[in-house]
């Protein structure tokens, strides 16, 4: 063949809707994509519509094959492994920017378009909001009216395209809805795509250096929903247990991996009444499971309660998990301590902290007793000034002493940590447990909202004869934090943190609805597993259905569905009223004056008219041509469009 | 779809598919002087795997014209020149005993070669007629139980003279039905009568011509004729014309579906020839005279008296629609 030519702009109508179609397609994926691959996307669509517009050569093939491995090796190098969800996704992104380079016509933008598909529905691997749902339609949408852009000519207008690809989405959206509810959920699926877990948040951390935060993150994102099918517990009994801390290094405490503790739910008293709720808990990539302090009986598989009677999963929560706690919060844990144990909960490093050790010892003389003591502990942080703030100084290096005199503010891990440090001082076996506390009702759904801001420390002592004993000695500096169900809108920060000096109360209406059709969506949507399904299925009369009956159900309602749909669209279907280029062509042949003859071909009343009419002889020439073609050449609507704006012409010349 | 597939199955071009059959055409026309309408009827009767039947009077350039196409087309020529005394034997071939090896051996006839120029076929008894016009049916013959199949492309041009001369054998009509296309070429104009006396003698200028196509290029150029897109409406042209003989009280008898089927092929590779993106309702008025014309009988008390009056009738009837 000859040199290549340059592009013919034969694309230009139709690229900017398969550009935008892709754009709008990669745009969620773009938060957790390596810059450079955003920066490929955006630099290929640019350079492709320059392409068009100034009618440039495409590349070179080997400059195609330089950049997709370059491409191929930065994926690879951004994720070290080209399987999972990220690289999958940054693949896949950076290979439809780089298939935009090799784009001639239009079978090349039909791929583009199956991309945009594919990226579309990859976005679902990494998250599944609410605003998921309609944001697939949307782009599915979009994809679909590039498609029409694409295949339809220019006459047709963009609402006519947008509304036949809103019609072919609402044929699909009964066969999706019966596929989604009729294809059989198994517990552990075969087909398990990887979930993209990076991004997830981590909610508690599992160690605590009080001296090195100096603020602490207030995060308005939900931990996790409890829903109780009793009465709330108020508050003050709210101690939602997460894990236990107990290794203090003079800076930093921390624990263990979780244990099966073989006896620790032999060591719970259970006293009082339970608690019977259910969380819907986020993921954390944790082993820990929240719950009330302290769990009786819980149904999450895989579960046990770790030597600190906190709960524990063997596999860590990466995915939203829902189960049924019964708790009672009231309870005794461990009336007997052995000796080991006793030292393990009491030890301090050697050096380091003096003046809190020498202020504890001294203290713990002055008082009659153990209780006593803890009892004035408590009364030197409420009566003496220490302050609650989120936004403590930084501690210097022991850090304790630090606090306790010198600084003197600080939030919930400052003090749980300094009064188990005192504690241990004078020997009485203390523990850091973190968590949640409180909570925040939603009206809307009745049900409570936990949210990483509720996060909390507290401590825990052990005493003879009543075991470990749940202090919180924030308690003592700032009541209100415990007492109060929501904690967040009462301290400063939290209302910095939303961009607002005071959140106005419509917005906190706005904030609850909006949590209340997550949690919806969660529940209805994304819970829809093979339990929901089974209860369904029972629901409409199928007695513990196996996957062949689901999978015959499936079939006969895709296929009833499919033959209604049809039967409207058949029933629907008028037939065209004639070739829209025999009514041009009548048009031409009135318009001219001198009318064809019965049985006489176009050719030959082309050469007619154009002895009869000899100012009409070009004319007759294209049009004949042009009309031929379109009614009798192979299907072609750019013909047609030729044809009319002929015939449109010749009809306002003569 | 349509244009696609062609497309793939052929490693021709379709614009050197165009050039080629434009190069015959001109080759043929430089020959055959004055009469290009009648080459491409002859070319479109080829593509479209038909034989021709060439019917006029003595010295009107019938044997030219065939072989002219043998040469142009660049195909294997065979003239079989029928008389009253020719055997069957004579045009398919014989079992000839090979006294060395002891065996029969077939001696294959003229009627063996791509081109076959049968001329003057209504002088031979029907015995001989109706040896070649199995052979062209069946595109086989079958000598002392044995078949041979004959060569591809096969095409056979058949003439005859006016049956109302002495000593024929009029081709009754279910044969002539074997022929796609009955031509008449008819007088030259004065503009080339003169070039033809004038000019360079016939022959002499066949024997120098060169092939513009070969078998193979041949048979690429029947696919690509066979697949021209036809569209509804030219379907129901069809349709309405063929209706129209057999309702037209000036017919005897219409044409038959094999008629229809003819009209078709003949049509899409005329649409082929002019190089049409499809098979336009010219392309069917085209052929229309040559295809139709011998299969239609006029009925007795009609005022068309000859086939292409017929046929002009016919096409001046129906409504393109």
């Amino acid at each position: 063949m000859s040199k290549r030519s340059g592009t013919d702009g034969s694309l230009l109508a139709s690229l900017p809707w398969t550009l935008a179609a892709l754009t709008f397609s990669v745009l969620p994926h773009l938060q957790f994509l390596p810059l450079w691959a955003t920066f490929v996307f955006l630099a290929c669509s640019a350079w492709r519509w320059q392409v068009e517009c100034k009618r440039w050569r495409l590349p070179p093939a080997w400059l195609r094959i330089a950049l997709s491995l370059i491409c191929f090796i930065g994926v690879l190098a951004s994720y070290e492994s080209i399987s999972g969800v990220g690289p999958g996704s940054a693949l896949l992104t950076v290979m439809a920017a780089l298939k935009l380079l090799e784009t001639k016509q239009r079978r090349d933008q039909f791929v583009l378009l199956f991309i945009s598909i594919f990226l579309i529905m990859s976005s679902l691997l990494r998250e599944q909001f609410l605003w998921s749902l309609p944001y697939l339609v949307a782009g599915v949408l979009f994809t679909m009216t590039a498609w029409l852009r694409m295949s339809t000519s220019s006459q047709v207008s963009i609402g006519d395209s947008f509304k036949t690809g809103a019609r072919l989405i609402a044929y699909a959206a009964p066969l999706t809805v019966a596929m989604w509810i009729f294809f059989p959920r198994i517990a552990t699926p075969f087909w398990a795509v990887p979930i993209d877990t990076s991004s997830a948040s981590s909610g508690l951390s599992d160690r605590m250096s009080p001296g090195d935060i100096s603020s602490l993150s207030m995060s308005n994102a939900v931990a996790f929903r409890v829903k109780f099918e009793g009465t709330v517990p108020p508050p003050q009994e709210r101690y939602w247990r997460g894990l236990v801390l107990y290794r203090f290094n003079g800076r930093t405490w921390s624990g263990n991996e979780p244990s099966l503790g073989s006896g620790a739910r032999r060591e719970v008293d259970y006293l009082g009444d339970p608690l019977r709720y259910q969380v819907t808990m986020e993921p954390t990539q944790q082993h820990w499971v929240i719950a009330l302090d302290i769990p009786y009986e819980w149904d999450l598989d895989h579960t046990f309660m770790a030597r600190q009677h906190q709960l524990a999963s063997v596999q860590p929560i990466d995915q939203r998990v829902a189960y049924t706690v019964v708790s009672y919060t009231s309870f005794r844990l461990n009336s007997k301590l052995p000796e080991f144990a006793r030292s393990y909960y009491t030890r301090l490093p050697e050096n380091g902290n003096r003046r809190t050790l020498e202020l504890s010892r001294q203290m713990r003389d002055d008082a009659p007793g153990e209780e006593a003591f803890i009892r004035d502990v408590l009364q030197k942080f409420n009566k003496e000034e220490y302050f609650y703030t989120l936004e403590p100084p930084a501690l210097g290096r022991d850090p304790v002493d630090s606090f306790l005199f010198d600084t003197r503010r600080g939030f919930c891990e400052h003090y749980a940590s300094a009064f188990a440090v005192m504690m241990r001082a004078v020997g009485i076996p203390s523990r850091v447990v973190l968590g949640y506390q409180g909570g925040e009702m939603n009206p809307m759904g009745d049900y409570m909202i936990v949210r990483q801001a509720d996060a909390h420390a507290w401590t825990e002592v052990w005493l003879a004869g009543r075991g470990w004993y749940r202090i919180d000695p924030t308690a003592a500096v700032a009541p209100e934090r415990i007492e109060s169900g929501r904690s967040a809108a009462m301290f400063d920060g939290i209302a910095a943190s939303w961009g607002f000096t005071a959140p106005s109360e419509f917005l906190y209406q706005l904030t609850l609805t909006w949590d209340m059709l997550n949690a919806k969506w969660n529940d209805l949507i994304l819970g829809y597993g093979p339990e929901n399904q089974g209860k369904f299925m029972e629901w409409l009369g199928m007695d513990e259905p196996d996957w062949r009956q689901m999978m015959l159900t499936l079939v006969a309602i895709v296929t009833i569905l499919i033959a209604i749909i049809s039967v409207l669209l058949m029933l629907r279907y008028r037939p065209p009223p004639r070739d829209t280029a025999a009514i041009l062509y009548q048009k031409f042949t009135q318009k001219s004056g001198v009318p064809p003859a019965r049985g006489e071909t176009p050719l030959s009343y082309a050469v007619r008219l154009a002895r009869e009419q000899a100012g009409m002889a070009g004319d007759a020439a294209s049009i004949t041509a042009q009309y031929l073609d379109a009614r009798y050449g192979p299907p072609d609507l750019t013909a047609i469009e030729r044809l009319q704006a002929s015939v449109n012409e010749f009809s306002r010349r003569f | 779809m349509q244009r696609g597939s062609t497309l793939e199955q052929l490693p021709l071009g379709a614009d050197a598919q165009r050039a080629a059959v434009d190069k015959a055409r001109q080759s043929l026309g430089s020959i055959i002087l004055g009469k290009d309408r009648e080459i491409s009827l002859a070319l479109a009767c080829l593509l479209a795997r038909g034989h021709l039947l060439i019917e006029d009077l003595p010295g009107l350039g019938k044997t030219i014209l065939a072989q002219s196409l043998a040469s142009v087309l660049g195909l294997s020529f065979q003239r079989i020149q029928f008389t009253s005394d020719l055997l069957p034997a004579d045009i398919v071939g014989v079992s000839i005993f090979q006294q060395q090896q002891g065996v029969f051996k077939f001696q294959p006839g003229p009627i063996f070669a791509q081109l076959v120029l049968a001329d003057e076929v209504n002088r031979a008894t029907p015995k001989a007629q109706s040896a070649l016009l199995e052979a062209m049916e069946e595109h086989q013959v079958s000598v002392d139980g044995k078949t041979h199949k004959l060569p591809t492309p096969y095409f056979v041009v058949a003439t005859q003279n006016p049956s109302d001369q002495i000593g024929t054998f009029p081709l009754p009509e279910s044969q002539l039905d074997r022929f796609l296309m009955r031509l008449e070429l008819g007088y030259p104009d004065e503009e080339s009568e003169r070039a033809l006396i004038t000019g360079v003698d016939r022959r002499e200028l066949l024997s120098e011509i060169k092939p513009a196509l070969n078998a193979d290029i041949l048979l690429k150029l029947q696919e690509t004729a066979a697949k021209i897109h036809m569209t509804d409406p030219l379907i129901d042209y069809v349709q309405a014309l063929v209706r129209f003989t057999r309702e037209s009280p000036d017919i005897e008898t219409g044409l038959s579906p094999r008629g229809s089927l003819a009209l078709v092929a003949a049509a899409r590779s005329h649409a082929f020839i002019e190089h049409h993106s499809g098979v336009f309702p010219d392309d069917v008025q085209a052929i229309f005279v040559a295809v139709a014309g011998h299969r239609l009988k006029a009925a007795s008390n009609s005022a068309y008296r000859t086939p292409a009056e017929l046929s002009r009738h016919v096409l001046d009837s129906v409504a393109i629609p």
